[in-house]
């Protein structure tokens, strides 16, 4: 009988794909590591007859690279000499028996089968499980299954598919690798080499370690530019017109369309010109359709960001939950960037296993008798991965109450894309009053559709507008000039973070949690949960003083649309005094792009998909990074003097002032 | 032969509702050489004339100044039936709070302008004149501009409803021709229909005009916030 070695990524998935081959597979232990076990059954394949299968896995990278032993030292060299120091690769101390395990394996077998996740870490980890499997065995077979869930037909299914592993995942990877290694270690060194000593320490941790990531660094200058953005900012005055008309018993309120104006003389001379015009003309009275469009399929960034702002859950702990819930095959492969469904998916069934929930069943159920709807399509595809939906019913009760959070919202969301929009109907009234326009909305929402199962958009009625005729004139009840002020926009809130992120193209989606922790664990910010009190009223003034502002704007609306729903749990983010002095001290270089912003990574971010598209080599992209990054390497040694004094300035005069 | 000249150009001028002083006019023909065609000599006059500061090279009949009593604030509305000839001393967007603009000057300042949430590199043109060229968006204001006339008046007068050339990223000294703007309470309101935007600047206002704006926006945001 052929003998097939199959290995997964992780624990969870051996034990779960292999039972789901095997019925029930047999367990054996492994020597010096309990938590790997070597999973014994037979099993057919279409293309290699029936198999003698042993399925085991590892735990992430087994390999792992790093400088010879005489650039290890802090003090062995030159960190400028890092760049291009050999780099050793060897497995990693604490996977030994890992590897061990894989070798006496491999050496009985003719099949190597890699089960690693399906995405570019997934593919490297390939690469190594495959290398160390051929030096014992050279004439293995490789090959490698594709699977998005653990859902047992799914897994079977790609048990019978299998492909070659991705060359050009892997290398993109291992690009990074050795990017990250060089740089982090060559600037973090310096760094700290250069600024431990000004730093006062905390008795336990006297060595403190001044990290650079190419990721970090720019994820840091996002909360340091909001931060500044709040320090700096000064409030203004502006004035306003509102019109009020009573018709039919009913209060109507006319907004100004030029929202509000910075310049008081200009509204009091436009006020008594409408005044004096006495009375208002309508020009516009519209009734229409309107929709609430239902969400998109769900990726990663979304998730992390609707975890932050709807679930109470740090984007960190939302990955970890999800990750939870997939090795368990209850939801799809939860990092993706695909927003639309493949054709071929079988939605309703999906659907219909979601109809005995006590909660949503009913709903999953009337899809299925008839008001399910295709999905919308988003723009993205990574080609990998479908969106994040739920791939089996559990009873919600039986999870913890973390997993039962997510796994609810990625039901919700997954049974709001399978249904309609919400419709309803928008009434614009305009009025003509004194050469200015003045508008009201009203809207009625007819069929609430999708929102019934998706409770975290909000959508409601307004108040009924009466009847007006275009062309009836009117004398308004009432006609007042208004002023008020802006206010600054808010700290940096992690669902924001995210969105810059994903925005200027800093970490993929399975990597930007684990950068906003480290900046965390580093002490460049701090988190804290937005306050929520008051946060209506500020919300509403700052969206009207910044709406026209530019970034201001957007961030009023945002924090209102916060204020209105069931959030408190918003994180937000303060840099620390160290965090701003290593900012500022990176853009007083007067580079002509700063570490501190996303374009040197963002550029690297986009190398790494041309390698993946087979555009470029990994050499020449880790070649022409290393320079670009040298050359600023070598200016921030020599303009050191500017980050001491913004240590200085920020970190040392704070705490003896 | 110059005194025909004189009168051809008179009357070249005069037809864009400049009135040049005499001793402007000689300066000018001073400097042009007789062999110059006659159209050609005829634009060099209005271009060098739209550079000149209005208040020394215009002679203006009593129509095509502000009356002197312009700026009493208590008459509501008056028609000015002009034309009026004047040149832009300063620009104000109103639609903007002035802080939102410093901080878009200083992002344009770093290199920086924003699409979106996206952060996007602006590489600077060889040329200047481009770059300002490809500036991102460009404000829809309203304005609110301070005026001159050929006398020396200055006056306030608002843009209300945008019209074309005007913005804060025209040259300073720019000359209008006004017909038939109400003038509320001492304030010219402009509108579409009333205003002719003939160009020219003036060297010396424009540059230090932009060079100063950063400063000025800041400091009158302070000083607005502490009057509020």
């Amino acid at each position: 009988m052929v003998r097939v070695l199959c290995v997964a990524e992780k624990p969870s998935i051996a034990k779960a794909v292999a039972n789901h081959l095997a019925g029930q597979a047999r367990a054996e232990n492994v020597r010096g590591i309990q938590w790997v076990k070597n999973y014994k059954f037979d099993f057919g394949f279409d293309r290699w007859g029936q198999c003698s299968v042993t399925f085991t896995c590892v735990a992430g990278h087994i390999v792992e690279q790093d400088f010879g032993e005489r650039y290890k030292k802090w003090t062995s060299c030159q960190p400028a000499a890092l760049f291009e120091a050999p780099i050793e690769s060897r497995i990693a101390a604490a996977r030994k028996a890992v590897a061990t395990n894989i070798e006496a394996e491999a050496r009985y077998a003719s099949i190597l089968y890699i089960w690693t996740d399906c995405d570019r870490e997934g593919e490297h980890i390939g690469t190594e499980i495959r290398d160390i499997a051929l030096k014992v065995n050279p004439n293995m077979q490789v090959w490698r299954a594709r699977f998005s869930n653990i859902e047992r037909a799914h897994v079977i299914r790609a048990s019978q598919n299998p492909v070659r592993l991705d060359e050009a995942q892997a290398q993109a990877v291992s690009a990074r690798i050795e990017l990250d290694l060089r740089l982090g270690v060559a600037f973090t060194r310096m760094q700290t080499l250069a600024l431990q000593n000004m730093i006062p320490q905390q008795s336990e941790d006297r060595n403190k370690l001044i990290s650079y990531g190419s990721c970090q660094f720019p994820t840091l200058g996002f909360v340091v530019d909001r931060y500044l953005r709040v320090r700096n900012f000064i409030p203004e005055p502006f004035w306003y017109i509102r019109v009020a008309h009573t018709k039919d018993d009913i209060d109507v309120k006319f907004n100004w369309r030029r929202g509000h104006l910075f310049d008081r003389m200009a509204v009091i001379l436009i006020f008594e010109r409408c005044l004096l015009a006495k009375s208002a003309k309508v020009i516009k009275m519209a009734k229409k359709p309107t929709a609430k469009w239902k969400p998109l399929p769900l990726t990663t960034v979304e998730l992390q960001k609707m975890g932050s702002r709807f679930l109470r859950m740090t984007s960190e702990d939302v990955m970890k939950v999800a990750e939870d819930l997939y090795t368990k095959g209850w939801i799809s492969y939860p990092r993706t960037e695909t927003d639309q469904f493949d054709p071929g998916i079988n939605l309703r069934a999906l659907v219909g296993k979601q109809t005995q929930d006590g909660q949503w069943g009913r709903f999953a159920q009337n899809l299925i008798d008839g008001e399910f709807q295709q999905p919308r399509q988003g723009r993205n595809n990574d080609k990998a991965h479908p969106p994040i939906h739920p791939v089996n019913y559990i009873v919600p009760t039986t999870l913890n109450e973390r997993e039962r959070t997510v796994y609810e919202f990625v039901v919700r969301r997954f049974l709001a894309c399978c249904s309609k929009d919400a419709v309803g109907e928008a009434t614009d009234i305009e009025i003509d009053y004194g050469g200015e326009i003045f508008h009201a909305h009203g809207l009625t929402v007819i069929a609430r559709n999708y929102l019934e199962v998706y409770r975290y958009d909000r959508w409601e009625s307004s108040q009924v507008l009466p009847q007006y005729t275009v062309g009836e004139t009117f004398e308004p009840t009432e006609a007042n000039m208004h002023d008020g002020e802006t206010t600054a926009p808010a700290y940096l809130t992690e669902p924001e973070l995210i969105g810059l992120m994903d925005a200027n193209g800093i970490g993929t989606d399975a990597t930007m949690a684990d950068h906003i922790a480290k900046i965390k664990k580093r002490e460049y910010v701090i988190a804290r949960t937005k306050t929520g009190g008051g946060a209506a009223g500020r919300g509403r003034g700052r969206g009207r003083g910044g709406a026209r502002g530019g970034r201001g704007g957007r961030v009023g609306a945002a924090a209102a649309q916060n204020g209105g729903g069931d959030t408190g749990g918003v994180q937000e983010f303060i840099p620390t005094t160290l965090g701003i002095a290593l900012i500022e001290g990176y853009d007083n270089m007067g580079f002509e792009t700063s570490l501190s912003k996303p374009f040197l990574r963002k550029e690297m971010e986009v190398q790494m998909k041309a390698i993946c598209e087979g555009r470029t080599t990994r050499n020449d992209v880790v070649q022409q990074n290393l320079e670009q990054y040298r050359a600023v390497f070598n200016r921030t040694v020599q303009q050191i003097h500017v980050l001491k004094s913004a240590v200085t300035k920020y970190v040392v005069n704070a705490n003896h002032g | 032969m110059a005194a025909t000249m004189a009168a051809e150009l008179t009357q070249h001028l005069n037809a864009r509702h400049l009135y040049p002083t005499a001793s402007w006019l000689q300066t000018f023909l001073s400097t042009t050489r007789p062999i110059t065609p006659l159209p050609a000599i005829k634009q060099t006059a209005l271009f060098r004339l739209l550079a000149s500061d209005i208040t020394t090279t215009l002679k203006q009949p009593a129509a095509s100044v502000f009356p002197s009593d312009v700026l009493k604030g208590t008459i509501k509305s008056r028609i000015v039936t002009g034309p009026v000839v004047c040149q832009v001393l300063d620009i104000e967007d109103i639609g903007h709070s002035r802080w939102s603009q410093v901080e878009s000057i200083e992002a344009k300042e770093r290199g920086e302008t924003t699409k979106g949430r996206e952060i996007v590199r602006v590489v600077e043109q060889e040329n200047e004149g481009t770059a300002d060229a490809a500036s991102p968006v460009q404000s829809k204001g309203p304005f609110k501009l301070l005026l001159q006339d050929a006398k020396g008046l200055k006056i306030y007068a608002f843009d209300l409803r945008g019209i074309d050339g005007l913005s804060t990223n025209m040259a300073m000294g720019v000359k209008l021709v006004l017909r038939n703007v109400d003038v509320r309470r001492g304030v010219v309101m402009l509108e579409p229909g009333c205003v002719q935007v003939v160009g020219g600047k003036l060297d010396a206002l424009d540059k230090a005009w932009k060079q100063g704006r950063k400063e000025r926006l800041m400091a009158a945001a302070r000083t607005v916030n502490t009057l509020a």
